[in-house]
């Protein structure tokens, strides 16, 4: 028995190490990584290593935020969200970005409040900062390897989040920023079903289509959240139905069936006549879309993802050429290395598209 | 397979159990006797004494079946001439349940009854036979009830099963013993009966099994070895025997039907179940107190103050409450009897027998001549000598104290803190001055942290500091409000122990120490709260 013991090891070992490549290595049996690396460059693609897992799009003003905040200057951030003006996307996404530096270290987010106060761009920074907050407490893991100190601690802070909301809310009623953050804290507070349907009819009211608020509530009503498959599908599609073309919101199909389907898909169910229908929603979705769309290369990341699946490689490829370099989207980012899990997919693209 | 098959396999095992502890002492014997053929002298002496102590739990706890925590030292005695009510409802039960009485009884603190016997000859003989009796049972259960307990453990002893399936419970009762002995190095699930009763607050006064279980640390890994052989074949047998044993659990309650009626048996399985949630809460919340400042509740009342939480007019909803929702679950797989719950439906499901309420029995514990000096007794032979040397106060006074300890306890952590970041005495005005010196989350940086604490960085590091430094923020001030006798914990049998601030105080208290442990501190609103400033001219 002694003796078996290392083999035992290894053969766990070598388990793990499969089931970690499951999920990346679909349909890569029968080539080495380098030749497929080798095809992948010829077309230009970047290697892993220079894939950025920050963002899912090249975005040079947003990158020069991140690194002023950091170096502690404030007024850089309040101009640009202020030149946001009445572009809700490109004002949450800002919002986001520097709220993100701010949950680790607030310095520069006192010293713009301290010299505006009442400052609605400066508030509503603040108070996803803190929502940010609650979640790094948290910790990424699932519930059963969350310690009770952490969950304290998340929905302590989460509460302290909802006077911010608030008074973000007050400065700028206008705004749906807020109600955007006000999603992630019902979702962590968990709002009750009419709760959060009142707040959605205030956001919505803001700002009908959305996307980042489409996808945030649609977290909301996932099963692992506070709803339901059934309940997913009743948020989702009258807001598609609702939607003019090119808002994307079709591709919230396709977040919904991950959510709920993904770990436990066989080959066979990602070829099911009902999914392949709605990937072709969001292609026809995405021709419709304004290429300024700020969520067109997210979208097209998980469009790639599906495609390939279905093993469309083809049409897989054409998403990859378009947003590669920046892998910070869904699926890939729900892999414990988001670079690898991207060029796995998108090398099976290069490969069998030929 | 039937009864007898099933009760035949069980003889057949614990047959084999003795022959292993034949089998175990036999190489041990042959071990020795090889050692002084080979190695004469004191090497042999050594080996042999290492042996001895080897073999010393199996001859103890199994071929003798006297397992050293049932001498027969626990609890306490009480004759006949002393209890004659108490003794007589005992022989009634064992009557009725056409068994022979007890030759002992020994009340104890635990919520149990249990009837044992010292049997010889591998348990087929009956030997000495001891009832114990827990008396939070007599503090909680009427006669009725009672008498359902009784006939349930005496129903094991009597002839309503067949004669194998006797020995079969016996042979449970002494294997588990058996295990027992080996308690410290055996799986804890096939101890869960016994540390289920020993609740942390009980352990720290009563008679644990430090003192009656042997001490088998000292033999070190051969002897760790030996117990694993029994204890593996223990659980197998446990587990072998479990359908008899089943049966045998139901077949007693069924006695216990018999002698004291549907209703009482019923009710005393709900009560009984009730009794232990209620009797742990008790012991932490009032007889354990004092622990904190060395103090114990007077003689008598540490088993004595259970019936006055019992008669508690606010207690009531939630003692209703705990006999409506008997435990469903199972308590270990090793035991053998059903879950409460289904005992319960079981009986209740049996034709009602017209024997009425079983409250108009009267308390049980009205059985007890002289209450209060037994309790007292009983105190002398179950707590610790630490815990009976402890100065005895009244209750009001004992949850006061007890709670200002554990305030104080609290507060160590962070006057720790304070004592290794700025250096000196550590009082609270001297964190509130650190504080508005901007060294607060310096000092707080310096309390203990879960892992997932030291692990975060910036503002999330500040997160979980902050519940932390708060709570013992609290305690430092509510230490200074009760020492300038501005504040006191009022103890109620219905709430426990609780402090007398008033609302609108307690509100302002919230407040204040939330500013003060803000991000940027604010101390004036706290400072405003503290005696020197609610009474300048006393303090």
């Amino acid at each position: 028995m002694g003796r078996l013991l290392p083999l035992f090891v290894i053969a766990f070992l070598v388990y793990l190490w499969f089931r970690s490549r499951r999920g990346a290595s679909a349909g890569t049996r029968s080539a080495s990584p380098s030749a497929l690396s080798e095809g992948a460059f010829a077309l230009g693609f970047l290697p892993e290593s220079a894939q950025n897992t920050e963002r899912a799009r090249r975005d040079a003003e947003l990158d020069a935020l991140s690194a002023s905040v950091r170096a502690g200057e404030w007024e850089p951030a309040a101009r640009a969200v202020a030149a946001a003006g009445r572009n809700w996307e490109r004002r949450s996404e800002i919002v986001g970005e520097v709220a993100g530096v701010a949950a680790k270290d607030d310095a520069w987010l006192t010293a713009w409040e301290t010299a505006r106060p009442d400052d609605p761009d400066a508030a509503v920074v603040r108070a996803k900062s803190t929502v940010f907050l609650a979640w790094e407490v948290r910790g990424g893991a699932r519930a059963d390897s969350t310690s009770r100190e952490q969950f304290e601690g998340f929905d302590r802070v989460l509460r302290r989040s909802r006077a911010e909301i608030e008074r973000a809310k007050a400065l700028n009623p206008e705004d749906p920023t807020p109600w955007i953050t006000e999603v992630w804290a019902a979702l962590g507070l968990g709002y009750s079903h009419e709760a959060m349907r009142e707040l959605w009819a205030e956001l919505t009211a803001r700002a009908p289509h959305h996307y980042a608020a489409h996808y945030s509530a649609l977290q909301y009503w996932c099963e692992k959240w506070r709803g339901s498959e059934a309940l997913a599908w009743e948020f989702v599609e009258p807001a598609i139905a609702a939607a003019p073309p090119g808002t994307l919101l079709p591709a919230l199909r396709l977040v919904l069936w991950y959510e709920h389907h993904d770990d436990d898909a066989s080959e066979a169910d990602y070829r099911e006549a009902g999914l392949t229908s709605y990937v072709d929603a969001v292609l026809a979705d995405i021709a419709m879309a304004p290429p300024t769309h700020l969520r067109l290369a997210e979208v097209r990341h998980l469009l790639a993802y599906f495609l390939v699946r279905q093993k469309r490689h083809a049409e897989a490829l054409e998403q990859f050429r378009m947003v590669d370099g920046h892998v910070e989207a869904l699926p890939w980012r729900r892999y414990t290395d988001p670079a690898a899990a991207y060029c796995a997919f998108r090398d099976t693209a290069v490969r069998k598209a030929r | 397979m039937g009864v007898f098959l099933r009760a035949s396999r069980a003889l057949l095992l614990l047959a084999g159990f003795y022959l292993l502890c034949l089998l175990v002492l036999g190489v041990f014997a042959g071990t020795a006797l090889a050692v002084h053929h080979w190695a004469p002298g004191v090497a042999a002496l050594k080996i042999d004494f290492i042996l001895a102590l080897l073999a010393l739990p199996v001859v103890r706890a199994s071929f003798f079946l006297r397992p050293p925590q049932d001498d027969g030292q626990d609890g306490l005695r009480v004759s006949k001439a002393s209890q004659p009510e108490l003794w007589a409802v005992v022989r009634q039960a064992a009557e009725a349940a056409g068994t022979r009485a007890p030759d002992e009884i020994r009340l104890t603190g635990a919520v149990n009854a249990a009837v044992s016997e010292d049997a010889r000859m591998l348990g087929l003989t009956p030997g000495r036979r001891r009832l114990r009796l827990g008396v939070p049972l007599l503090a909680g259960l009427t006669r009725a009830q009672l008498m359902a307990v009784l006939g349930h453990e005496f129903g094991h002893y009597g002839n309503a099963d067949t004669r194998l399936s006797a020995i079969t419970w016996r042979g449970r009762l002494a294997v588990t013993r058996t295990v027992r002995a080996y308690h410290e190095q055996a799986d804890r699930r096939v101890d869960k009966e016994r540390t289920r009763q020993e609740k942390k607050a009980v352990k720290a006064v009563a008679k644990g099994r430090k003192a009656k279980a042997v001490d088998t640390s000292g033999a070190g890994f051969g002897h760790r070895r030996t117990a694993k052989v029994f204890v593996a074949y223990a659980k197998f047998y446990l587990r072998s025997s479990q359908s008899v044993a089943r049966r045998q659990e139901l077949a007693a309650d069924r006695v216990s039907v018999r002698i004291a009626g549907r209703d009482a048996a019923a009710s005393a399985l709900r009560e009984t179940a009730a009794l232990d949630a209620a009797h742990a809460f008790y012991l932490r919340t009032y007889a354990t107190a004092g622990l904190a400042a060395g103090l114990m509740p007077p003689r008598g009342q540490f088993y004595g103050g259970l019936a006055r939480l019992l008669a508690e007019p606010g207690r009531q909803e939630e003692l209703a409450g705990l006999r409506a929702e008997p435990p469903r679950e199972e308590t270990s797989p090793y035991d053998a009897h059903p879950p409460t719950a289904e005992r319960i439906r079981l009986i209740e499901a049996l034709p009602d027998d017209g024997r009425g309420d079983p409250a108009s029995s009267g308390p049980a514990m009205a059985l007890l001549r002289e209450p209060e000096r037994v309790l007292g007794e009983l105190e002398d032979v179950t707590l610790t000598a630490e815990s009976l040397a402890m100065r005895r106060v009244d209750w009001p006074e004992l949850l006061h104290l007890g709670r200002r300890a554990e305030c104080a306890a609290g507060a160590e952590p962070l006057r720790e803190a304070v004592r290794q970041v700025l250096g000196g005495d550590a009082t609270l005005r001297a964190l509130l001055d650190a504080a508005d010196g901007g060294a607060l989350w310096r000092v707080a940086d310096a309390l203990p942290k879960s892992e997932e604490a030291s692990r975060a960085s910036g503002r999330a590091a500040r997160e979980f500091l902050r519940p932390l430094l708060r709570s013992g923020l609290a305690e430092l001030v509510i230490l200074e409000l009760v020492d300038a006798g501005l504040a006191r914990w009022e103890m109620s049998w219905s709430d426990g122990a609780r402090l007398d601030l008033s609302d609108d105080y307690g509100d302002r208290l919230n407040e204040a120490l939330e500013a003060a442990v803000a991000d940027t501190p604010d101390t004036r609103p706290l400072r405003l709260l503290l005696p020197r400033a609610l009474h300048p001219a006393t303090f």
